[in-house]
């Protein structure tokens, strides 16, 4: 009797154990959206925050991206500011020199190696963005997830519009730094097939994929200044037109830059502000005129979401070159918006978005207005509209002379004259490339404005610039994860 | 009569023992070879009744029946079994019992006598241990064991300790499935060392495959101490020790900081050096902020324990206190435990056995940054001109905050115009001590309950449940302090820049593990000569862990009282956070062996485990093994010989598993939230890591196995690995995906020796055991041919993780030894001169890297001296690694940074000017080719270190108690290495500069009532 009793136990004992396990090896995991999950029932505030999230790249909030003071990464913000005011002749990396981040220096001299930080910084976050996109195009596309999540389809078109332009700007920023680069068309499906997609595609094929984007987006986009009012920091169709007409420039075919910029013309949204600084003044962002594309950067959110480069530029960072100083015609106020030039008051209230405050909410600004008529100057003359050309540039020099100066002095006469008419188009060129310099200072078109001209080799040679810095390195780090697969640029 | 008392507190119950009718005294006097041994157990056999012999060996008992059988046992003698017969004077001599070769030893479920052992185990002399005074059990483990080694990632109080058998067979966690009385965990630090019964290490896969799927990391068995049938024992131990750190680094005095950075900035730029106009400023203080930051801590330890039994019923009890405060100031750095034990053991009936082993324990540690970004490196670094401490003069100055922080601040401009260029702004390490305020709190209950029950003569059933259910809390108060740059954003303007605004996180979170394990065994000896085991089970394991977190900022009052998340700003910045996980393990196993008189020996094991961490096409996995042994000692042909006491040859083939990756790993992952994404991609392909292990080992004895020698060699191949592979960073910022990719092989030889003599009054004994290692990356992924990282890569033909870099070869002397070694770049002399491999005059990634050192020991090592002179005891142990190299980050960044950071004085031993050196570059605030990484920072990290020394006297005799023995220790007193970081023996690949280890002076007594 006793004998069944124990055996009874232990018959249970043994089944107990084994009728536990099929449950608890068959878990589904907590808290993590698996593949089956997200066919079924993506939720839309899910969809929202991929797009939302993808414009983060282009922000340069303080380790916003990679989290955690990587400056070993270069990720700590965004370093178009390295890349292309530095690296040209612009800026200094501090007012006094020192050894903190010496691979800034790197860059300035052209002494930089294959794993200089600087290039690893910005390819993460193009590709960050990239990937973040890619899934988001993914799921707005499938024809199951939009549906099932509630999503409207008017809503579903503004988030493809704005998805397929940040793409392609970032694959533009991309070809221009690196040359080819892979091309991730979509989201991977698997580990196996991103690792053979490691391979950089032609930089032809590339701009066939960016102009193809764009071409989407803008189809999808409506014509509003802002799409979103609720959120003016969103992509419209301005902001699509012109990085067609930006792509158009660098691929030097301007009639489509001047049909681009006819075209932009007729959304009827943007012209010159009245004041210089209106672009950069944080208390009037999205209220101006000018500014077409910019990142929003806002105080008080989680996760943090504030203009890092204000706190970096307060250590004591980003100091104007003597020759960027003296390339400012007398008593021309957008210097001082520009940078002080003053060691005793280390700023750029461009940067910072402020002359007297410091707010922690200035906005990165990518295209304004003014920079596009300097493009349709450039292809006016480029197409032998010689008045055109000075008609813009005197455009631009009008509005700053008019503008008021930072430190309320008055602009005295004479300041900034219109350019004469002329028939000398090199001339020309050297003033468009003059008011490209001073008009868009510190806002990161230096270096590729000096590459596309082909001057680059003679204003920076003295800097250490060779030919093969027209491309910069692959970053060394996605060389050696790929094994190889991925190639390095020609040179380094 | 103090005695009494505390008997008939703890016998109270045990003692309702029959009374028998014709009872008498029993005395008589216990000795061995040299006189009388006191201390020696003495139990009526199946009573309670007993005795222990006093000082001179004597013992009395009273009302012993005529017919009873005393049971005399003391450690390291052979118990002795003697029938009274009427006798009233019963003088026994007891036996050593050398070795103690015919032991039982625990080897999973079922224990087997070591001399029929056929795997690979190593029983660890927990007696010796007990000398060996450290927090965490893990740590005392360091050169007791071949082929175990030992390294702690911070000498901070509750440092974690990392532990590797055999060496590291794969690319994840490769820490040791311990089992704690059958409950399995991969943490021991809660354990109490002095609870400790035994400990075995399961070295090769025939000792570990019994625990299949969890054993590639190798196996510790631990078992938890026990009451003894019959005797009472009452016992305290009590030490309290000084530390101090050790081996620190000589740093640059303000005036000699001055000096380098004048010619630093010389040597890089031209114009008016700053540095020459500021020498000899009125406000520069000369402020050694190492020796600032470091005092003298203490730890203290108490452990009462009490334990006793009858025959039906046995238990021990034990209370114990640990409390380590660290040797940084402000004393925020302290690690406390308290542990509290029952193990009772009830024969419940002749066939029903019952138990328990329970332990709670609760630890309080308090942290101050000691890892990575740590104050020791801010200590490190900070400019010896800057002060601690503001003069109360400063308007910046105030009694809540008097630490200096950024350089020479006086206004709240937030430029600081040269002083914040030229005196690199980290923070002021006493400043960060002081406001530390980081805890963590752990509660935990860890044991088992198990019910055995005789089916047969031979055949055992045993039930066991397990539990191991810790709740943790953290809580990190970051006090603003520090100087306003005039960052923050609107609403934190005018707040000093640490930690603005101030802010309290706190996480709490539980963990729970459940194992259920069933096991039949059956043990027979048919003919005497076939000894038959089987063992057959079952076991699930299951784990369930969550948390919740939250946080709040902008405390308007931050006295302790209110730093509570309820007094924080309930506006913005508040966040909370939560989530859990889960995994199950089911396994059936089986284990038989076959002894064939005592000469032959096989043992054979199979586990089958499935987990929740596979997809369901690869959950189970099969983990074989089979050994063989031979006794040629015990052969006809040698029992002639005399002095040869034992002679076994071991042979051993095996399968063992690894599952140690993160839940869920097979899935891909989308996260969801603000930033959602692309966790990770996942491998439904994803299977078991198995290690395949071959081993065969030698066991030898002499002189009634005065002198045992034991040596193994083992090769042991990991497949399959379960290999975290990153894509580049083109995919985004993806968590690596776990495949099963490539193999690693260890192959290793062990060796130890036991030397013990007791045939004099000097009594003493010698261990000394050292393992060899050779590990090899045999094959990796097809698609990643190499694991790489910035200091060190993962390549076929490699061992695991080795150093990767330029090879420096010299210092550039003139211009004319750049042009002829380089082409192309901006090298100067002073600069350092790299190695270019391929010769084309350049140095790029791409050709002149090559290897430049592995993190992995080629030899560990210990020794351990033990000796007994009339009341004396001394006990030496010295422990070391040799052929092992570590990248020395923390030099990297003191001496050659390009930013002007403070320096040790190898920087006075500069490049400067023609033929000064050839090792250390020019000094400079540009790259002088130290920004490379290369054989520069991989340093020999070899070490010999004195890690203990104890001298004890024992006093017998004293009214009230059995003995008490006085001691006096020295832990890490003598260190031999060439490692210039602070701690050669700390873990981790890359060394940023750790909490150091520190050298202890313990005085304690152990008291037997």
């Amino acid at each position: 009797m006793k004998n069944i009793f124990i055996s009874i136990l232990i018959t249970f004992c043994f089944t107990a154990a084994l009728v536990g396990c099929t449950s608890e090896l068959d878990n589904e995991p907590i808290g993590r959206l698996t593949e089956d999950l997200v066919d079924t029932e993506l939720a839309a505030v899910t969809l929202e925050a991929l797009i939302s999230s993808s414009y983060h790249p282009l922000g340069n909030t303080l380790n916003g991206v990679v989290p955690g003071w990587r400056w070993d990464l270069g990720t700590v913000f965004r370093n178009d500011i390295v890349l292309q005011d530095i690296a040209a002749n612009d800026m200094n990396k501090k007012w006094n020199p020192d050894g903190d981040q010496p691979w800034m220096d790197k860059v300035s001299d052209f002494s930089f190696t294959t794993e200089n930080q600087a290039f690893n910084g910005i390819w993460v976050y193009d590709f960050i963005g990239i990937n973040r996109l890619n899934l988001g195009i993914g799921f707005l596309t499938d024809g199951e997830t939009v549906p099932n999540s509630g999503m409207s389809e008017a809503r579903k078109n503004q988030l493809l519009s704005e998805a397929y332009f940040l793409k392609a700007y970032y694959y533009f920023d991309l070809v221009n730094n690196f040359g080819d680069v892979p091309l991730l068309t979509k989201s991977p499906e698997s580990f196996q097939e991103a690792a053979e997609a490691s391979v950089r595609s032609p930089k032809a094929d590339v701009l066939t994929q960016i102009a193809s984007d764009l071409t989407t987006a803008k189809s999808l986009a409506s014509n509003a200044k802002y799409p979103d009012g609720a959120e003016p920091w969103r992509v419209s169709k301005g902001a699509i037109i012109a990085l067609q007409a930006k792509v158009a420039l660098f691929s030097e075919d301007w009639p489509s830059v001047l049909s681009l910029i006819t075209e932009l013309d007729g959304l009827g949204n943007y012209s010159l502000n009245t004041e210089y600084f209106d672009s950069f003044d944080a208390d009037l962002e999205f209220t101006d005129n000018e500014v077409i594309f910019a990142y929003d950067h806002r105080s008080n959110e989680t996760p943090n979401n504030t203009n890092g480069l204000r706190d970096v530029v307060g250590w004591g960072f980003f100091a104007p070159t003597d020759d960027f100083i003296q390339a400012f015609e007398p008593n021309d106020p957008r210097l001082l918006y520009t940078t002080t030039g003053d060691p005793d008051n280390k700023a750029s209230y461009k940067i910072r978005g402020s002359v007297a405050g410091n707010p922690d909410y200035g906005n990165k600004i990518y295209i304004r207005y003014a920079d596009v008529l300097l493009w349709k100057a450039e292809a006016l003359l480029e197409t032998a509209d010689l008045s055109g050309a000075i008609t813009i540039i005197n455009q631009i020099r009008n509005r700053a002379r008019t503008s008021s100066t930072a430190d309320g002095s008055v602009i005295p006469p004479g300041t900034l004259l219109d350019r004469a008419s002329s028939t000398n188009a090199s001339e020309i060129k050297g003033w468009l490339m003059h008011e490209r310099r001073v008009e868009l200072g510190f806002e990161s078109h230096r270096f590729n404005d000096l590459k596309r001209w082909g001057t680059a080799s003679t204003e920076l040679s003295s800097k250490g610039f060779q030919s093969h810095h027209n491309l910069f390195p692959i970053p060394q780090i996605d060389i050696d994860k790929s094994g190889g697969t991925i190639i390095q640029n020609p040179d380094y | 009569m103090k005695k009494n008392i505390i008997y008939n507190i703890f016998f109270i119950g045990a003692l309702l023992v029959g009374t028998t009718l014709f009872a008498q005294t029993v005395t008589g006097t216990v000795s061995d070879s040299n006189g009388p041994i006191p201390g020696v157990n003495i139990i009526v056999k199946n009573t309670s009744k007993g005795a222990v012999t006093d000082f001179d060996g004597n013992y009395a008992i009273d009302n012993v029946d005529q017919n009873a059988i005393l049971v005399f046992s003391f450690i390291g003698y052979t118990t002795q079994e003697v029938s009274v017969d009427g006798r009233t004077v019963i003088n026994v001599i007891l036996i050593e019992d050398s070795q103690a070769l015919d032991e039982v030893v625990l080897v999973g479920y079922s224990s087997r006598k070591k001399s029929t052992l056929t795997g690979a185990l190593a029983v660890v002399d927990v007696e010796g241990l007990a000398k060996v005074r450290t927090s965490n059990v893990a740590q005392s483990l360091q050169g007791q064991v071949a082929g175990v080694q030992v390294a702690s990632s911070s000498g901070a109080p509750g440092g974690n300790i990392e532990v590797t058998i055999r060496g590291v067979g794969t690319i994840g966690n490769n820490t040791p499935l311990y089992i704690i009385d059958g409950v399995p965990s991969r943490d021991i630090s809660f354990l109490n060392q002095s609870d400790i019964q035994t400990m075995t290490v399961l070295k090769d896969a025939a000792a570990a495959s019994i625990y299949g799927a969890r054993a590639s990391a190798g196996v510790v068995l631990i078992t938890t101490k026990s009451g003894k049938k019959g005797k009472m024992t009452l016992e305290a131990n009590y030490f309290y020790g000084i530390q101090s750190a050790t081996n620190l680094p000589t740093m640059l005095n303000a005036a000699q900081y001055m000096d380098v950075t004048e010619k630093a900035w010389n040597n890089t730029f031209t114009g008016t050096n700053p540095y020459t106009a500021d020498k000899g400023r009125a406000d520069f203080g000369d402020t050694d902020y190492i020796d600032e930051l470091f005092e003298s801590g203490s730890s203290q330890n108490l452990q009462l324990s009490a334990s006793g039994g009858s025959d039906k019923v046995q238990y021990l009890m034990s209370l114990g206190y640990y409390g380590e405060n660290g040797i940084v100031v402000y004393n925020n750095d302290k690690y406390q435990r308290l542990n509290f034990r029952t193990n009772i053991n009830a024969q419940l009936t002749d066939k029903f056995k019952v138990g328990t082993n329970l332990q709670l324990s609760y630890s309080i540690q308090d942290k101050v940054p000691s890892t990575g970004e740590s104050l020791i490196r801010f200590a490190l670094l900070r400019a010896p001109v800057i002060p601690v401490f503001k003069d109360v003069s400063d308007p910046t100055y105030s009694a809540e905050d008097p630490f200096t922080d950024m350089p020479f601040f006086t206004s709240t401009g937030y430029d600081q115009g040269l002083n914040r260029t030229m005196y690199e702004m980290v923070g002021n390490p006493i400043a960060q001590a002081y406001f530390s305020d980081d805890r963590t709190t752990r509660f935990q209950t860890f044991g088992n309950i198990y019910g055995e029950y005789k089916l047969m003569k031979d055949l055992t059933f045993r039930s066991n449940v397990g539990i191991d259910l810790s709740f943790y809390h953290d809580k990190t108060f970051n006090v603003n302090y520090g100087d306003d740059d005039g960052g923050g954003s609107a609403i934190d303007q005018g707040l000093g820049r640490r930690n603005r605004p101030n802010n309290l996180g706190e996480l709490r979170g539980e963990a729970f593990t459940f194992t259920f394990s069933n096991t039949l065994n059956y043990l027979k000896t048919f003919n005497e000569r076939h000894d038959f085991s089987a063992m057959l089970g079952t076991e699930l394991v299951s784990n369930y862990e969550s948390f919740i977190g939250a946080s709040r900022s902008r405390f308007p009052y931050t006295v302790d009282e209110f730093r509570y998340l309820d007094q924080g700003g309930s506006g913005l910045d508040v966040n909370n956070s939560g989530t859990a996980s889960e995994y199950g393990l089911f396994s059936v196993f089986g284990s038989t062996s076959y002894v064939l008189d005592n000469k032959y020996m096989v043992t054979a094991n199979l586990r089958a485990d499935a987990s929740s961490r596979f997809s369901e096409n690869n959950r189970w996995g099969y983990f074989p093994s089979i050994s063989a042994g031979w006794k040629i000692s015990d052969e006809d042909f040698l029992s002639d010989v005399d002095w040869l006491s034992n002679l076994k040859l071991r042979a051993s083939w095996g399968q063992v598993g690894n599952q140690n990756i993160d839940d869920y790993s097979y899935l891909e992952l989308l996260r969801a939230g603000d930033i959602p994404g692309r966790d990770r991609f996942g491998n439904p392909d994803l299977k078991w890591e198995t290690s395949t292990q071959k081993n065969i080992g030698v066991d030898v004895g002499f002189l009634s196995n005065k002198l045992v020698f034991n040596a193994e060699y083992y090769i042991k191949n990991t497949t399959d690995i379960l290999l975290p592979i990153g894509l580049p960073g083109i995919f985004g910022d993806l968590q690596p995906t776990i495949v099963n990719a490539g193999e690693v092989s260890n192959k290793g030889f062990e060796f130890s020796a036991n030397y013990r003599n007791s045939d004099h009054e000097f009594k003493y004994s010698i261990n000394a055991n050292f393992s060899t290692l050779v590990n090899n990356v045999e094959k990796l992924h097809p698609n990643v041919p190499s694991i790489v990282t910035d200091k060190y890569r993962t390549v076929v033909g490699q061992s695991l993780n080795s150093y990767y870099g330029y090879k420096m070869i010299g210092i550039y002397q003139n211009q004319a030894e750049v042009d002829s070694h380089l082409t192309a770049g901006n090298a100067q002399p002073g600069d350092i001169k790299f190695k270019d491999v391929n010769g084309d005059g350049k140095i790029s990634p791409d050709f002149d890297r090559e290897f430049i050192g592995s993190p992995i020991p080629d030899l560990t090592y210990g020794f351990a001296f033990n000796a007994e002179y009339k009341k004396f005891d001394f006990s030496l142990f010295v422990q070391g690694v040799s052929g092992i190299e570590k990248y020395n980050d923390g030099k990297k960044i003191v001496d050659f940074d390009t930013r002007p950071f403070n320096y040790t004085t190898a920087i006075l031993g500069s490049w400067d000017g023609e033929g000064s050196t050839n090792s250390m570059p020019r000094v400079a605030f540009n790259d002088n080719g130290s920004s490379n990484v290369s054989s520069l920072f991989v340093e020999d990290a070899s070490y010999f270190r004195l890690k203990n020394i104890e001298i004890g006297y024992t006093i017998n005799g004293i009214k009230g108690f059995q003995d008490m023995r006085l001691y006096i220790s020295g832990k890490n007193l003598f260190t031999s290495t060439d490692y210039t970081g602070l701690d050669p023996e700390v873990s981790g690949l890359v060394d940023k500069g750790t909490y150091p280890s520190s050298t202890s002076v313990l005085f304690g007594v152990n008291v037997k009532f």
